[in-house]
């Protein structure tokens, strides 16, 4: 077990709930990920019956934590529009704030997102930043108040993986004792299974279990690829070395198989 | 059962018309009951745009989709020259489009397609390939798959020539308000009715009887624009939403169509209007000049597994959960519903449609 924001949780998994074939699909790739948290955007669902929904309601009854988002959300307005909505509806302080910056390739807004950290901690939420993997955002967020960090490993939905694994080493030794989850742009479980090798505290992703061919399969491949990651990451991966050597000491094996060929 | 027999249908969409008139044809006697009108103005059926895409629907849908809407061309085809009054049909394919950069969605439907199946027929189009499809189209799309099995029928048009075929040959009792649907009784606001056989095809009217069934919000817009030229539905791949472009004769075009998980048939949003309207004009900068219409809202009726459903125990028959594939899926559905009702076993090839067949 650990803890995130207030909560035990056993899985490292975080899943989101975005474009999946049907309702029924998603909740079968959830139960097989085997995550106790899950992020769903009020966005797409505008009506503002929300007691109604059925996806909702369906999402409810899994009884998991809900991470709700701000997806979607261009502006500081916007987002803590979006959050104080998320907290009535699910009755939750958690709330996974983004703040879009550019309209392709879904990057954070860093002006944006502080801002809204700022304003949203003071009204009692525990904010899940989705941001870069820049140290001074990731910095201003700590000022700010915030207790978790969400990296990016590349653009949302691209599946490119860990696109730049110099800047998440830097980051993750940088906030050693913060928790850090990889948010967005893992495509493969070795993906997910780098990031854990690393020390990430957990990995949150949607697009490569969702659009997968299979996405109950993908869901528990990486399940399974996120705790080897972390279990290799607990029992202390050995440096690399430039040069091969024997895993076998070479004294009492016979001179002649020791012999250059 | 035999010929003669009487059968009631709670449900005047494209699913309740088009059963009804194969059952009418058989020498069933059809009353049918609906709340709308001749047109269906305001049912599901009503707003869709009459898409024959079954393999295009791969994007987001299971492989049963395909299976189900494969025989639906050919089956209009066959039909609708027999249902007579004129209804347009289109048999040129359908064309899926991407912008380079978003190619990564266009290689995954490729895969998906890829791995079917059955007799799904694509070709990768290129370059002058594509402008040899679709001369008009604008420059930055540089590649596509191009679907010459698919095509489309205008739906409003084959509503009403089936409601005045039924209003001849069958009963069909508009404006009246179904209660509930059972055991060879349908409950209306004008009495009941016991009928040797009641199908429930009401879509999500009929929610009360089918409590798993949910709303699915989808926005349109009909445009008219003359300039622009397509001759084919063109589908457009995006990281977050797909969309079509319907070309109909006279100039116009449907625009559709967004999907919402949320039971709201408030009017179409901004966003909803933004989305569809600038992937029209990137597709074509003619829609510039376009003139919208019309704007269509309605929630399409979908099961969890969002695959449609036949429900049937003694002399009752509940179909719904077509989601957004009214027309793609209604040859094949009325097929297997009318198999059943004439005594025939649940077809096997379509297992998992059916529920608490005994």
């Amino acid at each position: 077990m650990w803890r995130l924001g207030g909560k035990e949780l056993s899985s490292r998994f975080f899943i989101g709930t975005a474009r999946y074939a049907s309702p029924d699909i998603m909740r079968q790739a959830i139960e097989a990920s085997g995550a106790e948290v899950v992020t769903v955007s009020l966005r797409r669902y505008g009506s503002g019956k929300w007691d109604s929904n059925a996806f909702l309601n369906l999402l409810k009854e899994m009884k998991l934590h809900i991470l709700p988002n701000t997806a979607g959300c261009y502006s500081v307005k916007d987002a803590c529009t979006v959050a104080r909505m998320a907290r009535e509806v699910f009755g939750t302080d958690w709330i996974k704030l983004e703040v879009i910056g550019d309209d392709y390739n879904l990057q954070p807004d860093p002006f944006g997102t502080v801002e809204a950290a700022k304003i949203l901690i003071k009204e009692g939420f525990e904010v899940f930043p989705y941001m870069t993997d820049d140290l001074v955002f990731a910095e201003r967020l700590l000022d700010a108040g915030c207790k978790v960090l969400m990296p990016w490993a590349a653009p949302i939905g691209s599946g490119r993986g860990l696109a730049n694994p110099h800047a998440l080493k830097t980051f993750r030794s940088r906030f050693k004792d913060i928790p850090c989850i990889i948010d967005a742009g893992l495509g493969k479980p070795s993906h997910a299974a780098a990031a854990m090798e690393m020390g990430f505290d957990g990995v949150l992703l949607n697009t490569a279990v969702s659009l997968a061919r299979d996405s109950v399969a993908m869901a528990r491949a990486f399940a399974m690829a996120i705790e080897a990651g972390h279990k290799g990451y607990q029992a202390g991966l050995m440096p690399e070395r430039e040069f091969a050597t024997p895993s076998t000491p070479v004294v009492g094996t016979p001179f002649w198989h020791q012999e250059k060929k | 059962m035999t010929k003669g027999n009487t059968c009631g249908i709670a449900g005047a969409g494209i699913m309740g018309r088009l059963t009804g008139y194969l059952l009418a044809k058989k020498g069933w006697r059809v009353t049918l009951f609906d709340d709308g009108d001749l047109a269906a103005t305001g049912s599901t059926s009503y707003a869709a745009a009459g898409m024959i895409a079954p393999y295009c629907e791969l994007e987001y849908a299971e492989p049963v989709v395909a299976r189900l809407g494969n025989p639906s061309l050919a089956m209009w085809q066959k039909l609708l020259p027999q249902i007579g009054g004129d209804v347009y049909c289109q048999a040129a394919g359908s064309l899926v489009i991407s912008h380079p950069q978003d190619r990564a969605e266009l290689m995954r439907l490729v895969r998906k397609m890829d791995e079917h199946t059955g007799d799904l027929v694509m070709q990768r189009v290129e370059g002058a390939g594509l402008r040899e499809l679709e001369p008009d189209l604008d420059d930055a799309f540089m590649d596509g798959l191009y679907l010459p099995l698919e095509g489309q029928i205008d739906s409003r048009r084959l509503l009403v020539v089936l409601g005045e075929w039924l209003q001849k040959y069958a009963t069909l009792n508009l404006g009246v308000h179904v209660r509930s649907v059972d055991d060879g009784r349908i409950d209306t606001a004008i009495g009941g009715f016991d009928f040797d056989m009641a199908l429930d095809m009401r879509g999500l009217k009929g929610k009360t009887q089918l409590p798993a069934l949910r709303g699915v919000r989808g926005e349109l817009v009909w445009v008219h624009a003359p300039e622009v030229r397509l001759n084919r539905p063109v589908r457009m791949m995006h990281p977050r939403y797909p969309i079509y472009v319907v070309p109909r004769p006279g100039g116009q075009f449907i625009l559709g169509a967004t999907a919402i998980d949320d039971e709201d048939l408030s009017p179409i949003s901004v966003r909803g209007t933004l989305e569809l309207l600038s992937a029209a004009y990137a597709m074509h900068s003619g829609f510039s000049e376009g003139r919208v219409i019309e704007t269509i809202t309605q929630c399409r009726p979908a099961f969890p597994n969002n695959l449609p459903r036949i429900r049937h125990g003694g002399r009752l028959i509940r179909v719904n959960g077509l989601y957004r594939h009214g027309y793609l899926f209604s040859p094949k559905m009325a097929e297997l519903v009318i198999s059943l009702m004439e005594g025939g076993k649940p077809d096997a090839a379509f297992a998992e449609l059916y529920e608490g067949h005994s």
